[in-house]
């Protein structure tokens, strides 16, 4: 713990049902806190009772394990290390796409990534997401091909057929991550032959890598290892009868060779399934002896499966090839945060706190960046869950907790308090800790009423915050919650303050008309913090209302004629347009490429070169909106007006909320722009005050995009729904119900599985799951995630339309007046 | 009939003979109470007039004039404004609604800062453009008086700089949001005054407001007789 060369810190991540929790058993295992035999059974990173239940993970689960190495095989780690014993701290994830958020956290403290594929599925929509998710920050990915057995027993495929499954699945891996090629971090393309694949049963509890076998034959070949592995993998054949290598599947003779990865590897594993299986005894005694594996006097007994799984395990146990695997190829924290430093850190790379994150130095100014929030046993506290990337961490000392929006130098969103206890998270247990360096995951005791969901603890006052992490998946189903006894209500105030701590997505607030608002990412999602709400945080009954999607307000064209708006006072004026914003553009925007906070003039070339812009214009973006980033723009296209810089600040105010309640249906605006073409102002400051230009600017807004034909986006899921071919014409018939549109169908090579694709309006998406299941027999299983915003057509001022009756509602349930404002409640006259 | 009334400097008893005639023959009295304040209690000042008073703060004079207006045409109603009506402070929107709703309107005039400034001592007719000093914020730092200041100076003419008063003003996210809930009252104090006339001086460096070298008179109460300050520095 104390030599970063020895930490790796990993996560394991997946698409759902790929097997990570069990697999993350096997590890476990090796490391003795589980019994072996219980592994794959027990989930043991599945903690909590309603994760057992449905089978999926929820949470991710933090576990740090200790590996010793074979002494010859610490040659071939490619990085600084010191001796042959390693610390690894392993966050198990969930798969299921509505929780994503907590990959993201698990992959911030995180350097490098396990990824778990389905041999049979191979890589689906969430592998790909969190691979790519991974890659952005910059963490090292290895890659396991899980559940063999199943390709093995069920689909009985041949040698051949499982070499080309295995390589079209590496390949599709690979392809995901070229396009996301970084200079700092190298090339991180896995490849069998490097041991950067291993290949495995996480039920059964085996799982090898070409190392292994590597091992095994280069003694008999007598060729060196790395070569050996080389030579194991791809076109490579073996000629018995010469004893030659050969890259052409012919030999001489023109008689066929066999690959050597399915003759040296393949060989072994069919021929144990054969022989176990179809209940050859006679042949399985000889075979161990072989393969040095030996059996206990019970295990012998053993027949079928259970045998299988016993040999199976002796001869290539899961826990030692992957681990072996992860300490080889995975990055320290000492390798990683040299390379890792410029995305993390939100200061300049030459303060005292970057060059210690830079050096992973444990004497080095604190730098620890809080993930997440991990509920204790002891109600409503909980652990913050964090990673040290600089100095060392022990209870008393004064730290400083700055959250998201602390600024350097200012004192909004900062505490200085010290931290009660520090453990570490082993899973179900936590265990304590005197103090913790550089390089560890840790969790803190007494810090939490401090921060919200994420946060900054530093020693160093001039230290900037680590960067906020961006979720892939937003909150986009909402529901308002009531408690059924009125004496209930401060329960649940709590409760919710609580459940916003204890999942990084999930938003709860008090709605205009005095609603308790829960948002979570989807409907399993917003159905599990619901049950923790009521059971849980809040321990009180609820009723909830039917779910809810939030909309964007947006406009279609450019302003039919000049907005104006006078102030109260009637002594300042304000000219305005609206205008769309290109949709990718937007999309730039909320990806954070196209940021508020870089500098104008690189942001201005920038939106010149791509997206068109002209770059005086750009030059000139007063701000961002809603919430200062969104993708909505207040442009500043006056020609020489006096005073305008001093109404830039009420400007920007009013913007902020105009964009984040549209005129319509109080929603969140998104792809508008506001082009501020002229401003009357009085000469002197008092009668231009806020008071007099926020209330008059933010009601410019609305008139400029009530003359600019209003319009709203609905968030559309990505469907893809894995199913046999006889499920198909259920899923169309489910979808077309839906407003779903099918654009891709295809049939897994190899395989009897189709993956059908389609588009899902997030609104029709409620119930889904499970008319699908009826209407397929339960044989399809879909995955959605949200896509993009789709406009709708129509607009919300064409009186008996759709979308006006949709308006309508909204703003009912919002307790607003039903209709839309009139323009003249906003444009004034001259 | 609408009268613009106006109050005087300092307390109930400013009002021109004329003025209290008027405001006598109204059936409603709105007082305006938000663009400067009287040294007195709106009590006082009902008990002085014998008439009930109406608090107009900005909302109301701002947004709701046409219930101040309603009925003008037939009645008598007083809008009273500390100072003179067109001095410090213009209420001309009011007026100009007035007119076009064809409601006849007065206005009583009566002194304001504007002129009562001369009690520093100071000619009157050598006074330039007038400016406000607004309370800065962390981020909103308006310093265009600076420039006025300067050119009153360029042409050897004083300046005459009113203070900021702050009376049921919303925060800033009220104001977006459009919610009237207001922030407690305040009043910009001398020193405070002063310390920003400084910050903009260093920040321009253009050696009109140094303190060393620029005469500074500040003036509070004016008109109340043994509670007037005048203090030079």
């Amino acid at each position: 713990m104390d030599k970063p060369t020895n930490i790796r810190n990993m996560s394991v991540i997946a698409h759902v049902d790929h097997g990570k929790s069990t697999l993350t058993d096997s590890l476990v295992s090796k490391a003795g806190i589980i019994a072996s035999n219980k592994a794959g059974d027990m989930r043991f990173t599945d903690t909590r009772d309603d994760e057992k239940e449905r089978g999926i993970t929820i949470k991710s689960t933090a576990i740090s394990m200790y590996f010793q190495v074979d002494k010859d095989d610490v040659s071939s780690i490619k990085q600084k290390t010191d001796g042959n014993e390693f610390l690894i701290n392993l966050i198990d994830s969930p798969g299921h796409v509505d929780f994503s958020s907590e990959v993201t956290a698990a992959l911030r403290v995180t350097d490098g990534a396990l990824v778990v594929v389905d041999c049979v599925e191979g890589v689906c929509v969430q592998t790909e997401t969190v691979l790519r998710q991974a890659l952005t920050e910059r963490i090292k990915p290895v890659v396991v091909i899980n559940k063999v057995d199943r390709a093995l027993l069920e689909l009985q495929v041949t040698k051949e057929d499982l070499f080309q499954s295995f390589a079209r699945t590496i390949e599709s891996v690979n392809v995901i991550i070229s396009t996301y090629h970084d200079e700092a971090l190298g090339d991180v393309q896995i490849y069998p032959d490097k041991g950067t694949v291993a290949f495995g049963s996480g039920l059964h509890g085996w799982a090898f890598t070409l190392r292994q076998f590597a091992n095994r034959y280069s003694k008999k070949f007598g060729v060196d290892k790395e070569k050996m592995m080389a030579k194991l993998w791809g076109d490579n054949f073996f000629n018995p009868a010469t004893r030659k290598w050969s890259s052409k599947s012919n030999d001489a003779d023109g008689k066929p060779l066999e690959r050597a990865f399915n003759m040296f590897v393949l060989d072994p594993i069919f021929k144990i399934f054969d022989a176990v299986m179809n209940f050859k005894k006679d042949a399985i005694d000889p075979m161990l002896e072989k393969l040095d594996v030996k059996l206990t006097q019970e295990e012998r007994a053993l027949e079928g499966k259970a045998l299988l799984k016993v040999v199976m395990r002796k001869f290539l146990p899961a826990g030692d090839s992957l681990l072996e695997m992860i300490v080889i190829n995975l990055p320290s924290p000492a390798t990683a945060q040299r390379y890792r430093v410029e995305t993390l850190y939100e200061g300049p790379m030459d303060d005292e706190s970057a060059i210690g994150i830079r050096n992973c130095d444990p004497a080095g100014p604190l730098v620890l960046y809080i993930s997440k929030m991990v509920p204790t046993s002891d109600k409503g506290r909980f652990y913050a869950f964090g990673r040290i990337f600089s100095g060392t961490v022990r209870a008393g000392p004064k730290i400083r907790i700055q959250g998201p929006n602390y600024i350097p130098g200012k004192k909004d969103d900062l505490f200085v308090k010290s931290v009660q206890r520090t453990v570490l998270m082993m899973g179900r247990y936590v265990e304590p800790i005197e103090d913790c360096p550089a390089g560890n995951i840790i969790g803190l005791v007494g810090i939490d009423q401090f921060l919200l969901k994420s946060g900054t603890l530093t020693s160093s006052e001039t230290a900037h915050n680590m960067k906020v992490m961006r979720f892939s998946v937003s909150p986009v189903v909402q529901v308002a919650v009531e408690v059924k006894n009125a004496a209930d209500l401060p329960k649940l105030v709590e409760g919710l303050k609580r459940l916003s701590k204890s999942d990084p997505c999930v938003q709860a607030w008090i709605s205009e008309s005095g609603e308790h608002i829960v948002a979570g990412a989807g409907e399993l999602h917003l159905e599990i913090c619901l049950k923790d709400l009521e059971e849980d945080h809040a321990g009180v009954p609820l009723k909830k209302s039917p779910p809810v999607v939030p909309y964007r307000e947006t406009v279609k064209t450019e302003s039919s004629i000049v907005a104006l708006s006078k102030s109260q006072n009637k002594h300042n004026r304000l000219y305005v347009k609206a205008m769309p914003i290109e949709e990718e553009l937007s999309l730039a925007i909320e990806a954070g490429k196209v940021n508020s906070r870089d500098d104008y003039k690189i942001r201005a070339r920038q939106l010149a070169d791509d997206f068109g812009w002209d770059v005086t214009d750009a030059r000139k973006i007063w701000c961002f909106g809603p919430d200062t980033t969104g993708p909505n723009l207040l442009v500043d296209v006056t020609k020489g007006v006096q005073y305008l810089n001093e109404i830039k600040d009420s400007c920007v105010a009013a913007f902020q909320w105009a964009t984040k309640e549209g005129v319509c249906a109080e929603e969140n605006m998104r792809g508008v722009r506001i082009n501020i073409l002229d401003v009357t102002l009085h000469t002197d400051a008092i009668h231009r005050g806020g008071g007099q230009i926020i209330p008059t600017c933010r009601r410019a807004c609305y008139a400029a995009c009530l003359l600019a034909t209003p319009g709203l986006q609905e968030p559309v899921y990505l469907v893809e729904i894995q199913c046999p071919e006889n499920a198909i014409g259920g899923i169309y018939s489910v979808l077309n119900k839906r407003r779903g549109q099918v654009f891709s169908e295809e049939q897994r090579p190899g395989t009897p599985m189709f993956t059908v694709k389609a588009y899902l309006p997030v609104m029709e998406s409620f119930g889904f799951n499970g008319e699908l299941r009826a209407a397929t027999s339960g044989q399809a299983f879909p995955q959605m995630i949200l896509d993009h915003w789709e406009l709708m057509a129509g607009t919300p001022t064409e009186k008996g339309s759709k979308i006006e009756e949709l308006v309508r509602n909204v703003r009912i349930r919002k307790g607003l007046k039903p209709d839309i404002p009139a323009l003249d409640t906003y444009y004034d006259k001259l | 009939m609408f009268y613009v009334v106006g109050l005087g400097l300092c307390d109930e008893r400013d009002i021109t003979v004329r003025g209290l005639e008027a405001v006598k023959s109204c059936s409603r009295v709105y007082l305006e109470a938000y663009t400067s304040i009287l040294m007195v209690q709106k009590e006082r000042l009902e008990e002085f007039y014998g008439k009930e008073l109406i608090l107009a703060d900005r909302d109301m004079v701002e947004t709701e004039s046409d219930d101040i207006l309603k009925n003008a045409n037939k009645e008598n109603v007083a809008l009273l404004v500390v100072g003179d009506p067109f001095g410090a402070t213009t209420h001309s929107d009011i007026i100009l609604r007035a007119r076009s709703a064809k409601i006849p309107v007065r206005v009583i005039h009566n002194a304001s800062i504007m002129n009562a400034v001369g009690a520093c001592g100071l000619q009157l007719y050598n006074f330039g453009q007038t400016v406000s000093l607004v309370f800065f914020t962390e981020t909103w730092k308006p310093d265009s008086f600076y420039d006025r200041i300067k050119e009153n100076a360029d042409l050897g003419m004083h300046t005459l700089v009113l203070l900021d008063i702050k009376v049921k003003e919303q925060s800033e996210e009220n104001l977006a949001r459009g919610r009237k809930i207001y922030e407690p009252p305040r009043y910009m104090s001398i020193p405070q005054a002063v310390s920003q006339l400084i910050e903009i001086e260093e920040l321009r460096q253009q050696g009109i407001l140094i303190p060393e070298k620029t005469l500074a008179i500040a003036m509070s109460r004016v008109g109340g007789g043994d509670h007037e300050r005048i203090v030079c520095v």
